[in-house]
């Protein structure tokens, strides 16, 4: 999960991390009780927001309300600005970027350190620096090297690894004319594997950064929040095309996709399922998938060599999901539906589905590659949407 | 990474769980030699014919020497099963828990690098070797035959279904497994394509490489990298998955922990492009993979 900066500030402050003094505002109409000139920034989760008029400085209380009514009317990278975070203006003398992160390159979390921070800090030369997580310091010694104070480092490590973070970023990190260090932004990862030991983590949901989700993508992933059984939902996206998608393990969907629209198919989603989710989830995700008008193929597709998902539970839950959507719906799925699935109970799974007559199946096994199934999948979607 | 012999010793970790006791009698019916479980508080008990322990250390003093554990543990008690194993001085640890956090598998990572042992995952189905008649982990199922039989292809994958639908694919065009092997999908894990693969090249059975990578990490460029520097000197085919999220927007996982594009890193179509320039045959679609392994046979 990605925090705001106004959450990421909080728990730098709480770690012992100096921040500008700041107010949290949702209305243009509130007082704001700090000291002239501040900065106004607008509280999304995509980055690079000083380009697009998300961070302004006021330099007068009077231009205050209107700048704030401007900001709040803005929409950043398809974010809606709902809150704006006020700071008091630091002056300072020199700046740095630091993060944390862990990093495929060195498989350990590292440090990364330039000595000029700001915008642009893709261009600027950055130090990296391993960290080793069996002491929570940094591998070796590199006090020569870096000119940040020790002390603020080992409090940041520490924070890095107390809060489960992927990633803890300051840019800028500003020392002021009284050899202050202050964090002038925060951008903070937390890792959605380690909830369980955070009960005091109480973000509230959200999605990705830079889109403003659909309807559908809050709706699916609500399904796995509160159970932890299997997943299902949790990676969900609306795209433009015909082909409603229920793909099950991670790099068979990724494949699949790919095969889809190589083969000409338009996908209507991209969704993910795996792990063995009970039928209720499954019912679920086959429901908002099959929500969207103008539909001309479902294809359910996953490894016919799956280890241990209940292949005849997932797929009934898919049946019973298409029966209950026709009924909300009061509609009638006439479309190809391929199935192309195989792993535990699936002669039973797959006797059952040959007496389901209420719709258009076709059913793949172990003979047909994800890739032919794609080809068969955009094939039988176009035939259907000529027909009709 | 050393890669374990035929007649290795196997332990179970959490075996006494729905997964573990579905998998010890398909691990036993391949000919898996799989000689004690673990669970902490079910010593003294059974799990089809393996009998259970309550510490490593136990099980170590009831059997004899352990080359292999494998985990069938929760996500949240994986780190202390790890260090527990880890401690007791086993060479190689199969973690097949999905949704570890981060800094759990960089902490164990981190130990077996200090203590020298090897750890594949976490996140992976394991690695089988139809030859040696070597089944540690889900991988296959209760069928590993039907996708898996002996031969010359070593085939390591960030996703278990897609090692095990690339090794189905060779077989109906003629070709079998030397070993097939998932390495995990997370951001974080204890052998690589390259790891896996220095170890590879020392095996007589081994003539060739399909890897399967996909979005997100750097594991697919550092395979290239060891090409160029003639550390892995095998022909090796990849297919990498991911394209389509290139449309998307990035910061987004996809299913697997690791498969993320963060700013410019991550992208497959970079993966596909070093990989082609250190003279990989990169597949286009799933199909291709058969076809490339067959040109590189003839």
């Amino acid at each position: 999960m990605i925090l705001y900066e106004f959450e990421g500030k909080e728990i730098l402050k709480q770690a012992g991390i100096n921040v500008p003094d700041s107010q949290l505002i949702k209305s243009s109409k509130e007082k704001v009780n700090l000291n002239f000139p501040v900065v106004l920034k607008a509280q999304v989760l995509s980055g690079k927001r000083a380009a697009v008029g998300g961070i302004v400085v006021v330099e007068k209380a009077e231009d205050l309300e209107k700048s704030l009514v401007s900001m709040f009317s803005q929409t950043i990278n398809q974010e809606k600005v709902e809150k704006v975070l006020v700071e008091e203006k630091i002056e300072f003398e020199n700046e740095a970027y630091l993060s944390i992160t862990y990093d495929t390159d060195f498989r350990s979390p590292v440090l990364s350190i330039s000595e000029s921070g700001g915008t642009g800090i893709e261009e600027k030369l950055v130090n990296q620096y391993k960290i080793d997580p069996l002491t929570m310091r940094l591998k070796d010694d590199h006090s020569n090297l870096i000119r940040l104070p020790q002390e603020l480092i080992d409090k940041l490590i520490v924070l890095f690894f107390a809060q489960d973070c992927l990633l803890l970023e300051i840019n800028p990190l500003v020392k002021t004319a009284g050899s202050e260090w202050l964090a002038l932004d925060a951008k903070l990862k937390l890792d959605d594997d380690a909830s369980f030991r955070h009960q005091d983590w109480i973000f509230p949901p959200r999605l990705a950064p830079g889109k403003n989700p659909t309807q559908n993508e809050i709706e699916a992933k609500k399904i796995d929040e509160g159970d932890y059984r299997g997943t299902a939902g949790s990676a969900y996206f609306d795209l433009e095309g015909d082909i409603a998608i229920l793909s099950s393990g991670g790099g068979v969907s990724l494949t699949a996709m790919d095969a889809l629209l190589e083969s000409g198919g338009k996908p209507a989603n991209f969704t993910e399922y795996s792990g063995n989710p009970p039928r209720e989830k499954v019912i679920k995700l086959t429901k908002i998938v099959l929500s969207k008008p103008n539909l001309h193929g479902l294809w359910i597709v996953g490894t016919v060599a799956a280890n241990f998902t209940d292949i005849y539970e997932t797929l009934m839950g898919i049946i019973d999901g298409l029966r209950e959507v026709e009924k909300e719906l009061k509609t009638k799925f006439n479309f190809p539906i391929i199935i192309r699935r195989g792993g535990p109970r699936e002669e039973e799974a797959f006797a059952a589905l040959q007496q389901v007559k209420d719709f258009n199946l076709i059913l793949q096994g172990e003979e047909v590659s994800i890739q032919r199934s794609a080809k068969i999948m955009a094939e039988q979607a176009k035939q259907y949407e000529t027909s009709i | 990474m050393k890669l374990p012999s035929k007649d290795a010793k196997i332990l179970g970790q959490g075996i006494t769980g729905s997964e573990g006791s579905r998998a010890v009698p398909w691990m036993k019916a391949y000919g898996t030699n799989i000689v004690a479980g673990v669970t902490p508080g079910k010593g003294g008990q059974e799990v089809e014919g393996v009998p259970i322990f309550n510490s490593v250390k136990e099980a170590i003093e009831a059997v004899g020497s352990i080359d292999v554990a494998v985990q069938f543990v929760p996500p949240k008690f994986m780190k202390s099963a790890a260090i527990e194993a880890i401690e007791a001085g086993i060479g190689l640890h199969i973690i097949q828990a999905e949704k570890v956090p981060t800094q759990d598998a960089s902490y164990i990572v981190a130990l077996a690098l200090e203590r020298g042992v090897n750890i594949l995952g976490p996140n992976t189905a394991g690695m089988i070797s139809p030859s040696r008649k070597l089944k540690l982990g889900l991988v296959g199922g209760g069928n590993p035959s039907k996708m898996f039989i002996p031969g010359n292809i070593a085939v390591i994958s960030k996703s278990g279904s897609m090692a095990a639908e690339i090794s189905l694919s060779l077989k109906s065009n003629g070709f079998g497994v030397s070993w097939a092997v998932g390495i995990g999908g997370d951001r974080i894990i204890g052998s690589d394509f390259v790891d896996m693969m220095l170890a590879l090249e020392e095996d007589a059975e081994t003539k060739a490489y399909v890897i399967f990578g996909e979005l997100g990490g750097t594991y697919e460029e550092r395979v290239a990298e060891y090409i160029q520097k003639g550390k892995i000197k095998k022909p090796v085919v990849a297919f990498i998955a991911g394209e389509f999220t290139q449309i998307l927007p990035s910061e987004v996982q996809f299913g697997h922990a690791g498969a993320i594009i963060e700013g410019s890193r991550g992208r497959p179509d970079h993966k596909r492009q070093v990989l082609r320039e250190a003279g990989v045959k990169v597949a286009d679609n799933f199909d291709e993979i058969a076809d490339l392994v067959k040109a590189l046979a003839s």
